[in-house]
């Protein structure tokens, strides 16, 4: 089974058709999936960089078209930091921990209590694009919530060369 | 072929997605079947152009045989693509205030119906389809019925006539009306009917009013619903095709009624108010000709096995009648509708066949290549393997002349797409990889066959199994192997059996109501007869409905022979029995001990003696009325015994054919030259254009004086 690039544009879209999309679904992955996947994704963005990885719909693992370094890197081409920090650290934070900030995005009594469970709101600090959402309780650290290990991935699951890297 | 004096009395009409087969049976009960392309934008013209095709075979026209028709009945796919599609009319729906968001949420399992089992427990693929009436054109008016029939809350009036007046705003083409509990008391609902009525005509707009109790007076809210909008979304339209069908019949100078089979297993006429049971109707012609088939070899237990290109269906006919489902679902939704008890399995003929790319095992659709047969035909534009495929590289089917030699097929290029995407893989030769497939396809299908009956508590020795559809012949031998049935009967006619099987059917009206009765064991004779009013006054109100269709067709109502029903049940099981009332009106006690007596024998033929439990009581959870009249049926051939030895022009030569890892010869007969009588020994392959019946060896059959292929294994 095999797709277009026009069908995985249109999957990262959201636009393909029922039929195809089911089909996608309930059979076996298709092999070359991964490539035009990426191939989609680098159509969309505005960055020469090439992606490595994404992490989220806004956000990707990056190979900087300088330096051949791999960088975390947000839709605008603002880049976070190298590829195995914790990205979260040098985003713009925002924390709800207070009954009012609360019920800026829930009803009165629908929220959690603060002292009990925060908010914590992760930014781009230059196109302000919400990247991630945490709900920990107060005190825990910043989550680093995924270390893929790319090599392996590239080279046993989806057999690919993998990208150059400086480091 | 024979004279020309006989005349041909029925047809058959079976018009699929992509053919439209016509039947026609003259009074010597020889038949010829026809073939065209459908066309979903005119039936009437696919259905005229198929009927050439079958009427040539006679070297006769349509414009001479149509007036000598004497019945006509069509099925067809285009209302239920039309509510596949969602191109029927802007329905506008009124319900109880609270309600609105019903229809479009549906029921949980509306979301995977029609699944593969793979797919209904992997989440991610389950969907709810737009809904058929969206909320922006729902109302809720202020009424409750509480589950015992007590009017709760009033209907208020004002609320319906506004709801009419937004509702027409909106543009709706007919106004459904569906409340709570209206089977238990129709009388709120039928208020809001009339007053809907009455805000129309005061508005001067013309459009029908559908309430539910009128239509399907049975529990379950979201089936009595869906079932209602069904009916207004899509039977009048559908109305209009079989009008044209029936137009284009006259122009050609048919005297016939046209009918159309319905879900119930009988057909009803075109003209009828509810067709919204006409929905399902191709597969079901199988098990209708299946039991006409029966009686006459005098079989009362028939297994009916169906093999098209996607799915294999089976049904059962146990004592000489089918079961009948009362809430089956279709299109994807719930229905309450009468329908003929099918189980389906996703294997067909053409199903795709692909490796896992993990387990590396052989694995059989779901999804099928349908009319594009396989990678066999280079038309195609597939590259998938095919189970077809595997047929031709095995020399299953003859390459040269699939479909009567109307596409050819490339035995190479199967081969070629088999050695890439399973041989070689599996590291297999291509004649291994394919038989393995067929053994796996055949597995598949006999497990399935073999689960039906004993899951029902049946032993496969006292059936009969009918084999039938396109690739039904090609595979029987295959998935009967070992099963143990009594006798393996393959009609000449498996291909267009679906067709006969329609016309086979009587003209027949059915109703239901949902009623509520329970009664001790040992309850007073005063509890029995009230039970027997009940029963009586829910019989007399199918009765009017069931005889004004008739009378639309201009019967009389004493023409009408009417058959009471009921469905019964020991007090607080789950499954119902559906029995046929054993007496014609029910009064007295002495009744109702009639009525049970009927109920426990049936219980303890389906089930076991021993699993009867009368301390229980009894409950009747609804009524049926089913109401005929006499039609002309096809009559099968009755050929004299031609001997044993074939004809010499029967036989076309031999092609090499393989299984059980060896090449072998096998003889090739053309099917319509063999006789009465004839016997053939596997390995054999017995053609004709529109079916291939294979025997290998290890089998033999007979063809018998009604032109059915008897399949036996050779002890």
């Amino acid at each position: 089974m095999s797709y277009t690039n026009e069908q995985v544009a249109h999957l990262v879209e959201g636009t393909l058709d029922w039929e195809t999309t089911f089909r996608m679904l309930s059979m076996p992955k298709d092999n070359s999936r991964f490539a035009q996947y990426l191939a989609a994704l680098q159509a969309k963005v505005g960055f020469p960089d090439r992606i490595v990885l994404p992490l989220g719909p806004h956000l990707y693992i990056v190979q900087s078209a300088r330096d051949k370094k791999w960088l975390i890197q947000c839709d605008c081409g603002h880049a976070f930091c190298g590829y195995k920090d914790n990205w979260k650290l040098h985003a713009a934070i925002y924390v709800r921990d207070t009954e009012a900030a609360m019920t800026e995005v829930y009803p009165a009594l629908m929220a959690p209590d603060t002292r009990w469970q925060v908010y914590r709101e992760y930014y781009c600090p230059s196109c302000g694009t919400m990247h991630d959402v945490e709900a920990p309780t107060p005190w825990y650290p910043v989550i680093h919530d995924f270390e893929p290990d790319i090599d392996t991935f590239y080279k046993e699951w989806v057999n690919l060369p993998l990208p150059e890297r400086l480091d | 072929m024979q004279s020309e004096q006989s005349n041909v009395q029925v047809m058959g009409i079976d018009a699929g997605g992509t053919m439209t087969d016509t039947f026609f049976v003259r009074a010597d009960g020889r038949f010829v079947v026809g073939k065209a392309q459908s066309n979903p934008e005119d039936e009437s013209l696919a259905i005229y152009h198929s009927s050439v095709d079958a009427l040539a075979h006679w070297q006769r026209e349509v414009d001479d045989v149509f007036p000598e028709l004497v019945t006509c009945v069509y099925s067809g796919t285009a209302m239920l693509n039309r509510i596949l599609m969602r191109k029927g009319l802007a329905v506008g729906l009124i319900c109880n205030k609270g309600f609105e968001q019903i229809h479009s949420m549906g029921r949980a399992l509306q979301s995977y119906l029609g699944y593969a089992l793979e797919d209904r427990i992997h989440l991610n693929t389950h969907r709810y389809d737009e809904p058929l009436v969206p909320v922006a054109r729902t109302r809720g008016v202020t009424e409750r019925t509480d589950v015992q029939g007590r009017v709760v809350i009033p209907l208020r009036e004002e609320d319906v006539r506004q709801a009419v007046r937004e509702l027409v705003e909106a543009g709706s083409q007919a106004i459904v009306i569906c409340l709570l509990q209206s089977h238990k008391n129709a009388a709120s609902e039928l208020r809001a009917r009339d007053l809907a009525r009455e805000e129309l005509a005061r508005l001067q707009v013309d459009i029908p009013v559908f309430a539910s109790v009128d239509y399907y007076p049975s529990r379950k809210e979201s089936h009595r619903m869906n079932t209602t909008i069904l009916e207004a979304y899509g039977a009048e339209p559908s109305r209009q095709t079989l009008k044209k069908v029936s137009d284009r019949f006259k122009k050609h100078g048919a005297r016939f009624d046209l009918r159309v089979m319905a879900t119930h297993g009988g057909t009803i006429s075109w003209k009828a108010k509810e067709l919204a049971r006409t929905i399902v109707s191709g597969p079901i012609g199988g098990v209708i000709g299946s039991k006409l088939l029966g009686e006459y070899l005098g079989d009362e237990n028939i297994a009916c096995s169906d093999i098209g290109g996607t799915s294999f269906d089976v049904a059962l006919i146990t004592k000489g009648s089918f079961a009948i489902r009362s809430d089956p679902d279709m299109a994807r939704l719930v229905l309450s509708l009468p329908l003929v008890a099918m189980d389906s399995v996703g294997a067909g003929a053409g199903s795709f066949v692909r490796l896992d790319p993990y387990s590396k095992s052989i694995k059989l659709g779901p999804d099928s290549a349908g009319y594009r047969v396989g990678t066999c035909w280079p038309e195609s534009g597939l590259d998938t393997v095919s189970v077809s495929d595997c047929h031709v590289v095995l020399g299953y089917l003859n390459p040269d002349n699939f479909l009567g030699g109307a596409i050819k097929l490339d035995v190479q290029r199967a081969r070629e797409h088999i050695k890439a995407q399973i041989a070689d893989p599996l590291g297999l030769s291509v004649e291994d990889a394919a038989a393995g497939v067929i053994e796996l396809l055949d597995l598949t299908l006999s497990e399935y066959l073999r689960a039906n009956i004993s899951a029902k508590g049946y032993n496969p020795a006292e059936f009969t199994c009918f084999s039938y559809g396109g690739a039904g012949p090609v595979h029987t031998y295959g998935y009967t192997e070992g099963v143990g049935f009594k006798d393996v009967v393959v009609p000449a006619w498996a291909a267009g059996f679906s067709a006969f099987g329609c016309a086979c059917a009587d003209f027949e009206y059915r109703y239901d109501k949902s009623v509520d009765l329970g009664l001790a064991q040992f309850a007073s004779d005063e509890l029995k007869a009230a039970a027997c009013a009940t029963l009586q006054q829910a019989w007399q109100e199918l009765a009017v409905k069931v005889i004004d269709e008739f009378v639309i067709n201009g019967f009389q109502p004493q023409d009408v022979l009417l058959i009471p029903g009921y469905k019964m049940q020991y007090m607080g099981q789950l499954n119902d029995l559906e029995i046929v009332s054993p007496v014609s009106s029910a009064a007295t006690a002495q009744d109702w001990d009639r009525i049970v007596a009927s109920f426990e024998t049936t219980y303890g033929r389906v089930y076991a003696s021993s699993a009867r439990s009368p301390e229980l009581g009894f409950s009747i959870t609804g009524a049926i009325l089913r109401g005929m009249v006499v039609t002309q049926k096809p009559v099968l051939p009755e050929d004299p015994d031609a001997g044993p030895t074939p004809p010499p022009q029967a036989y076309l030569g031999t092609r090499p054919f393989y299984r059980h890892k060896q090449w072998r010869e096998a003889a090739l007969w053309k099917m319509e030259a063999l006789k009465a009588g004839n016997h053939i020994t596997g390995p054999a392959i017995i053609e004709s254009d529109a079916t291939t019946f294979v025997v290998p060896d290890g089998f033999e059959t007979t063809i018998d004086k009604h032109r059915l292929f008897h399949l036996k294994q050779v002890k």
